[in-house]
C-alpha cells in the first residue's frame, strides 16, 4: 500500500479526475473530503462491507432462502392430481 | 421515495446495473424470475454468470415503514424522474445457526422500471440494518 503524510488542506490525486483532500485533523479523526466522477461509487468502507458480505451471504443461501419462501401457502400445490 | 405501488413487472426482464454488485463488480445484468404466486418473492439471477442468484424481495410486505432515501445522484443517474419510476426490492439471506431468514434492508436495489437500469444502494446514513429477521407464514 502507499502511504503518503498529508497536512490539512493537502490533497491527492488518483488517475485524472478523483481527488481526496485532508479537510481537518482533530482528535484522532481525520476528516476527507472526496471529488470523484459521478460513476465512481464512495463508501465509508465497513459499511459498503457489511453489504459486500451480505451479498455473498445471500448468494450461498439462495438455495435455502428459495425454500424457505417456497413453503408459505401456495393453493394449487393442495390440489389433488 | 416510499412509493410502493408501481406499474412495472419486471418478471423475465434483464435488468443492468453497470456497477455490479458490492462482492460481484462483474456481474451488470441480471434476470428477475418469479417465485411463488403472489409476486412478493423473486430470483435475481446473473445472465454472465447464472450459478450465480439470490431471493430478492419486497420490503414493505414485512416491513411497511421502510423508507430509503435514494440521493440526488443516483436518482440522476438512473434517470428516477418520479417515485413510480422506481422498483425497490431487497436481498434475502438465511443466516446464522438458527437460519433465520433475513432482509437486507441497508442495501436496497433500486431499479428504473422504464429503463431497467438499477443500483444497489448503500444507506450509510441511515440506521437500516443488514440482517433484518422476518417471519414468513408456516402453513
Amino acid at each position: 500500500m502507499l502511504v503518503l503524510s498529508r497536512r490539512e488542506g493537502e490533497s491527492i490525486v488518483i488517475g485524472n479526475d478523483i481527488v481526496i483532500t485532508v479537510v481537518e485533523v482533530k482528535g484522532g479523526q481525520v476528516r476527507v473530503g472526496i471529488k470523484a466522477p459521478r460513476d465512481v461509487q464512495v463508501h465509508r468502507e465497513e459499511i459498503f462491507e457489511q453489504v459486500r458480505r451480505q451479498n455473498m451471504a445471500a448468494v450461498a443461501s439462495a438455495d435455502e432462502a428459495r425454500a424457505a419462501v417456497s413453503r408459505r401457502p401456495d393453493t394449487r400445490r393442495s390440489d389433488p392430481r | 421515495m416510499s412509493d410502493r405501488e408501481t406499474p412495472w413487472d419486471l418478471t423475465d426482464q434483464i435488468l443492468h446495473f453497470p456497477e455490479g454488485l458490492p462482492g460481484f463488480p462483474h456481474l451488470v445484468r441480471f434476470v428477475v424470475a418469479e417465485l411463488v404466486e403472489d409476486g412478493a418473492f423473486q430470483e435475481l439471477r446473473s445472465v454472465e454468470d447464472p450459478e450465480t442468484a439470490m431471493i430478492v424481495c419486497v420490503p414493505w410486505l414485512f416491513f411497511p415503514d421502510y423508507a430509503p432515501v435514494v440521493a440526488d445522484e443516483d436518482q440522476q443517474d438512473l434517470g428516477l424522474e418520479t417515485a413510480e419510476d422506481a422498483v425497490v426490492f431487497v436481498p434475502v439471506t438465511v443466516d446464522g445457526e438458527a437460519r433465520q431468514v433475513t432482509l437486507n434492508l441497508l442495501g436496497p436495489f433500486v431499479v428504473n422500471g422504464r429503463t431497467r437500469r438499477g443500483r444497489q444502494l448503500v444507506l450509510a446514513d441511515s440506521d437500516y440494518p443488514v440482517r433484518a429477521p422476518i417471519e414468513l407464514p408456516s402453513f
